[in-house]
């Protein structure tokens, strides 16, 4: 009985599910019948306009009486009269008879009852020397790095042979494995149809799910897993489709979107420019790209003339003047005096400022940035006291970061907030340890200061992993360090006053600063009219707002026009720093307000006598010689290029100077400008200072690395531009131009393309040029040695190949990409040479003359095939003399090596 | 061949004869002994509906197809080099309306011939490598466009003798492109396909008319429903109809996504099954008004299938003891009662639809 009832809704399951199988496969016939059906109304209407089109050329010619008929039709007039059987003896028809040669062919009307002969003489088409042979190709001006879907690798290829015709199918057994994977398929419409029909119908059971698997030939816990997710689909349908709307229009004006935290934009703008080439989407290093953030941090970056002209209609500077005029009236002495000063005795100003007790906040003011700088002091010496090895071996290195303006603590917050957010996709377990840290640097920051929470921290943190982290607690910690600071102001704050006022007077602050404080002293109630508008500050404009200050300092002209075009103006920016901007951030009071006016200030000081003493050390450091430890792996690629390629270089992230878990030191590199760690980084590669023998010889230690100079590291290496009208850079290398930049700057000889003497294409010089002259890059798509295997196999079956081995990561396939020096052919007496080169942290080719080459002269270079590789044609005639097996495909792949 | 998941297979067409269509071989003319490539009536001037153009060798032929199966030789052109070998003809016109005839072959130049003149119009100098497909713009005849083994299809303006533009580059061809055409309404839109096993639909947004020539290095669509060379394409409307070495053709239709380039998804809706067709370069033609289509197989059968009904159907089937060789392209007639086969071993073969009121 019961099993009966089984099979009993066994069949009735399969029946259900048949029938529905039956009404979607007849569903889907209907629907393609009704495409096509609609599909062939369009086309009627097309076809008839192509038709009313060619009738309309008929016309238009044929109206056109004078014209003469074209021979075309005469001919067509012509048959269908002889096939009528009228005598088309015409008399330009015999003429063309007379006039037949051997070359002439007769052809019949074939079918025809009357075999009438028709006679037609062949017209040549002169012959024109076809080109030789060559697959389309992109020019690129720089190298690029190929995109996954260009990949050949895993994919069957197949290739016919040309002499026999058939076609033949490469691809290695491994592969085939990959394509015989199953891939997980989604469960298209019909399937979701039929699993809800059904259950719908007979409900849901195990019996129901295992025949629905074997019907959609998957397994039942899948089925299982999809019906809970449409089943969740239809509860949620309403929401969602609202919110999908919502989401649309959000998506249009992304950028519009103020309510957006920058953080979000931020994320995409690290993920798509690139830091070493400047640009965004940059197709060499790619996208989303390690972020690597500098230790050392660059300074707020002043314009180089600010003078008091308004930047615009809604100018700080404007709309304080009428301010100030009205405030004349009402205010004291000491405020007239101000604004007397005002455009020429700028630090008097100020002086008096500070000495007068003219307004309550200016005392408040001067007294929270005394006691701001002092407490700097304090900071340094604990730190100088405990950490005392540390200030030895980098005294550059340690003093701005122990004198952090406010700034720049909020971006080492935000940075360590991004990386820490990197840290939390990846891996949540260690997050808790992150705040065990950090919860550690805060109680040390207590005791102490926070940098040296931290730097104890980095000897026990040994992975990048861990790095990360540490960043973050530098971030967190300097914020703790900042709040002790303004504990230590309130205490200190009094007994200083004398000690601020003496630094006040000796620096000499530019007329921005002034200006800055000036404006500062302006009544708070100029202020209080504007709150309602301050408060519409979005966050992403309080976001970019940030960046300003961090990138122009506190220049609300420069801030406004560059990054807040459009959003606010200049007034609105000056007013937010000035007031807001501090309340907001720092919401511990007056005292922290005005600490964040005094910090810039206080800064820039210290920043210039910290820039003095790096320059200083970097002097001293000058005089290693490039047989010191610092050179030691690039040596070690000179004496052994030979035998092993150069390496591929990826910036690290260290934060510190680069201990032995340095990426670059692991991968025996050298550290370069754009790896995390500061410059003091003992792997760094420090560049010359060459000066007179301009780098053209191996006395550089630049060109003795196969590097190129670089103006960022190198300390004399410059060239002047443009026609010397607008200068040239001043007291570097004293007019000893360097040599060794010329990849760098693209300072190349024009290459013609044209047909080879030898074979196929060639490339020629255009200009004549002496011995060593750099002739242009080698350009390509790079690719991975695994992927030029494979396509390397392409190529040698077509017998060219495009192959230059770059690194011990990457090759250079000029095939589908390159520039002309790629024509340029084989010899094994040429007059050029190839060379790669270290540029900027990249590897690249440049092709180089061997010799003197005149004007016009055909470019060779020898490939420099590895010996069993080489194609026959490439082989040194002693060597394919005696090797026989010419026509057997090589082992590996033929590729060019410099 | 992937598997269809349910709901999404297509139909396919039977072989068996439902709606029959009467051919009878009308005449049969040898060219010569090198391989005939291509053979295609001018749809492009009503003057010349019944003219067609044969190319194979260094030949270039036009003839005229007369009643009662009569073919009359009207022109003939030879290239000097006797190691060219054309591999495709197209007609075109200038924009004064003087015919013109487009051949292009294996030395990779493109000739223009004016059959109004008989003299060479210009020589095309470019393509890295020979030319596997010409095809004309239906509704700017000036306009052509060349499918090249150097894996670029590039357009071309007959008037002005410039190269427009060149679809090749980072998304463009892998391996030799076999066949083009150019959309039949949107000027702007043509589809190629090649070695490389997919097809590939590329746009133009406006179309620039001077020198120099620009790069399309994107197409908006890339296909991949073959598994093996896709050598002849040709729009159906909004469907593309294409084949590969697999015994049929193939009526799909690309879905783009307007905001995403060059994703989007393929629906195939039906398949018309082509028996012994698995060597590569055989085409198949269309009369004027996309009704039905003609292709040739490997043993010198002609296999006519009705393109927009559904299910497809097979309206004749043509076959005769002496056409053994593989026929590489068929041309049908404007209206479909003449079919033309152009045949390995250099003959042309005329079939002409019986009519009922005759039979």
């Amino acid at each position: 009985m019961r099993s009966q009832e089984t099979s009993q809704t066994v069949k009735d399951v399969l029946w259900v599910i048949d029938s529905l199988k039956k009404q979607v496969v007849a569903d889907r016939c209907v629907s393609i019948q009704k495409r096509i059906e609609e599909n062939r109304q369009k086309m009627v209407g097309v076809t008839k306009l192509l038709c009313k089109l060619s009738m309309e050329r008929t016309t238009s010619t044929a109206s056109d009486v004078n014209r003469n008929l074209d021979l075309l039709t005469k001919r067509q007039i012509d048959a269908i009269h002889m096939h009528n059987g009228v005598n088309a003896s015409n008399g330009d028809r015999e003429s063309y008879s007379s006039q037949e040669d051997n070359h002439a062919s007769t052809a019949v009307l074939l079918g025809s009852t009357v075999a009438a002969r028709n006679a037609v003489r062949p017209i040549k088409i002169t012959e024109i020397k076809r080109l030789p042979p060559y697959t389309t190709w992109i020019f690129l001006d720089r190298n690029q790095r190929m995109t996954e879907d260009q990949s050949v690798v895993g994919r069957r290829r197949i290739y016919y042979d040309r002499s026999g015709g058939e076609a033949l199918i490469c691809s290695d057994s491994e592969e085939e494995a990959i394509e015989e994977e199953e891939e997980k398929r989604d469960f298209v419409e019909s399937e979701d149809y039929i699993l809800c029909m059904t259950i719908k119908e007979v409900g849901l059971s195990e019996l129901v799910l295992e025949s629905l698997a074997q019907c959609f030939s998957r397994n039942p816990c899948q089925v299982k897993a999809r019906y809970e997710v449409l089943r969740n689909e239809d509860k949620a349908v309403g929401g969602t489709k609202e919110e999908d709307i919502g989401e649309n229009s959000k998506d249009g004006s992304y950028f519009l979107d103020k309510d957006k935290d920058l953080d979000a934009a931020l994320d995409s703008f690290d993920n798509l420019f690139c830091r070493r080439c400047l640009v965004f989407d940059c197709r060499l290093h790619g996208c989303s790209q390690d972020l690597v953030f500098p230790a050392d941090k660059q300074p707020p970056w002043t314009p180089p003339n600010v003078e008091n002209i308004p930047c615009g209609p809604h100018c700080y500077r404007s709309v304080l003047m009428p301010e100030k005029f009205a405030k004349v009236s009402t205010s004291s002495h000491g405020d007239v005096e101000e604004k007397c000063s005002d455009g020429a005795g700028v630090q008097i100003s100020s002086r008096k400022e500070s000495s007068g007790p003219s307004t309550r906040r200016l005392v408040q003011f001067t007294q929270s940035e005394s006691a701001s700088s002092n407490a700097k002091n304090i900071s340094e010496s604990s730190d100088s006291e405990n950490d005392p090895e540390q200030d030895t071996t980098s005294a550059s290195h340690s003093s701005p970061l122990k004198t952090k303006p406010v700034a720049k603590g909020r971006i080492g917050k935000r940075n360590s907030k991004r990386v820490a957010e990197r840290v939390l996709v990846c891996m949540q377990k260690r997050q808790k340890k992150m705040v065990a840290s950090d919860s550690d640097s805060i109680m040390s920051g207590g005791l102490c200061s926070g940098d040296k929470s931290s730097s104890s921290k980095e000897n026990e943190d040994s992975t990048s992993l861990h790095k990360d982290i540490k960043s973050l607690t530098i971030g967190r910690s300097r914020r703790k360090d900042l709040l002790i600071q303004n504990n230590l102001n309130t205490v200190l704050g009094e007994s200083v006053d004398h000690l601020s006022n003496e630094m006040l007077t000796d620096q000499p602050g530019p007329s921005s600063d002034a200006n800055l404080r000036k404006a500062d002293s302006v009544d708070d109630n100029v202020y209080k009219q504007e709150f309602s508008d301050n408060k519409s500050w979005k966050a992403i404009e309080k976001g970019l707002l940030e960046k300003g200050v961090e990138i122009f300092g506190r220049n609300s002209c420069l801030i406004a026009r560059n990054l807040l075009d459009g959003l606010k103006t200049c007034w609105e920016v000056f007013q937010y720093i000035n007031c807001d901007g501090g309340k907001m951030s720092y919401p511990t009071g007056d005292a922290a307000n005005s600490l964040v006016e005094g910090y810039p200030k206080g800064n820039n000081e210290v920043r210039r006598r910290s820039r003095f003493l790096r320059r200083r050390g970097k002097v001293r450091r000058l005089k290693y010689t490039w047989k010191s430890a610092a050179y030691h792996s690039i040596r070690k690629r000179i004496t052994e290029r030979k035998d092993q390629p150069c390496r591929q270089y990826n910036p690290c992230g260290c934060q510190m100077a680069c201990g032995k878990q340095c990426s670059c030191l692991l991968n025996g590199t050298c550290c370069e400008k754009y790896c995390g760690c500061p410059k003091s980084c003992k792997n760094r590669f420090r560049g010359c200072h060459c000066a007179k023998s301009q780098c053209r010889s191996r006395q550089c230690p630049c060109f003795a690395a196969d590097r190129e100079c670089d103006p960022d590291v190198c300390r004399n290496c410059w060239v002047s531009s443009g026609d010397g009208t607008l200068g040239i850079p001043g007291q570097r290398g004293d007019n000893y131009e360097c040599r060794n930049m010329k990849l760098l700057l693209k300072q190349q000889q024009r290459v013609l393309l044209g047909r080879s003497d030898v074979s196929g294409w060639g490339a020629f010089l255009k200009n004549s040029v002496g011995k060593h002259e750099y002739l242009g890059e080698y350009t390509g798509e790079l690719i991975s040695h695994r992927e030029a295997d494979k396509r390397g196999k392409i190529y040698d079956r077509e017998n060219s190949s495009f192959l230059f081995n770059l690194n011990d990561q990457f090759v250079l396939d000029a095939y589908r990409k390159g520039d002309k020096l790629k024509f340029a052919n084989h010899s094994p007496d040429p007059n050029c040479y190839a060379k790669v080169i270290m540029v900027a942290g990249d590897h690249r080719v440049g092709i180089f003359a061997k010799e003197r080459i005149g004007a016009g002269e055909e470019l060779f270079y020898d490939y420099r095939y590895e010996p069993d590789r080489a194609p026959a044609w490439a082989r040194k005639p002693e060597a394919s003399g005696s090797k026989k097996e010419d026509g057997a495909p090589s082992t590996g792949r033929a590729k060019k090596l410099a | 061949m992937a598997k269809f998941a349910l709901g999404s297979e297509p139909v396919v067409g039977s072989l068996t004869q439902t709606k029959k269509r009467e051919y009878k071989v009308t005449n049969r003319l040898q060219e010569g002994k090198r391989p005939l490539y291509a053979v295609v009536f001018n749809f492009i001037d009503s003057r010349y509906f019944d003219v067609f153009a044969t190319v194979g060798g260094n030949r270039v032929t036009i003839y005229h197809c007369l009643e009662g199966g009569v073919i009359a030789l009207l022109q003939c052109y030879i290239d000097e080099d006797k190691d060219e070998s054309f591999y495709t003809v197209s007609w075109a016109c200038n924009t004064d309306g003087t015919p013109f005839v487009v051949a292009g072959g294996i030395n990779g130049i493109i000739r223009v011939i004016d059959a109004g003149s008989e003299k060479i119009h210009r020589s095309f100098v470019g393509h890295g490598d020979s030319i596997n497909e010409i095809r004309t713009q239906p509704l700017k005849p000036s306009l052509v466009v060349s499918a090249s083994k150097d894996e670029s299809v590039r357009l071309w303006n007959v008037h002005t003798g410039i190269c427009i533009l060149i679809f090749a580059g980072a998304g463009g061809h892998r391996n030799e492109v076999l066949s083009v055409d150019f959309h039949p309404s949107d000027i702007y839109r043509i589809a190629s396909c090649g070695m490389d096993n997919t097809v590939k639909i590329w746009s133009m947004k406006d179309l620039p008319s001077k020198f120099p020539t620009k790069y399309v290095q994107f197409p908006v669509f890339i296909a991949s429903i073959h598994s093996n060379y896709v050598d002849c394409n040709r729009w159906l409307g909004d469907f593309i109809l294409s084949k590969s070495v697999d015994n049929e053709i193939v009526l799909w239709e690309p879905k783009m996504k307007e905001q995403s380039p060059g994703e989007g998804s393929v629906d195939i809706l039906q398949k018309y099954p082509v028996p012994e067709c698995d060597i590569w370069f055989i085409k198949f033609s269309c009369d004027f008004h996309y009704i039905s289509a003609a292709i040739g197989n490997r043993e010198g059968k002609i296999f006519v299938w009705e393109l927009q009904s559904s299910p497809p159907l097979l309206t004749a089937r043509l076959s005769h003891p002496q056409s053994k060789s593989p026929i590489r392209q068929t041309a049908m007639s404007f209206d479909g009662s003449t079919i033309l086969s152009c045949c390995e071993d250099g003959t042309v073969w005329r079939w002409d639809a019986i009519t009922t009121s005759q039979a």
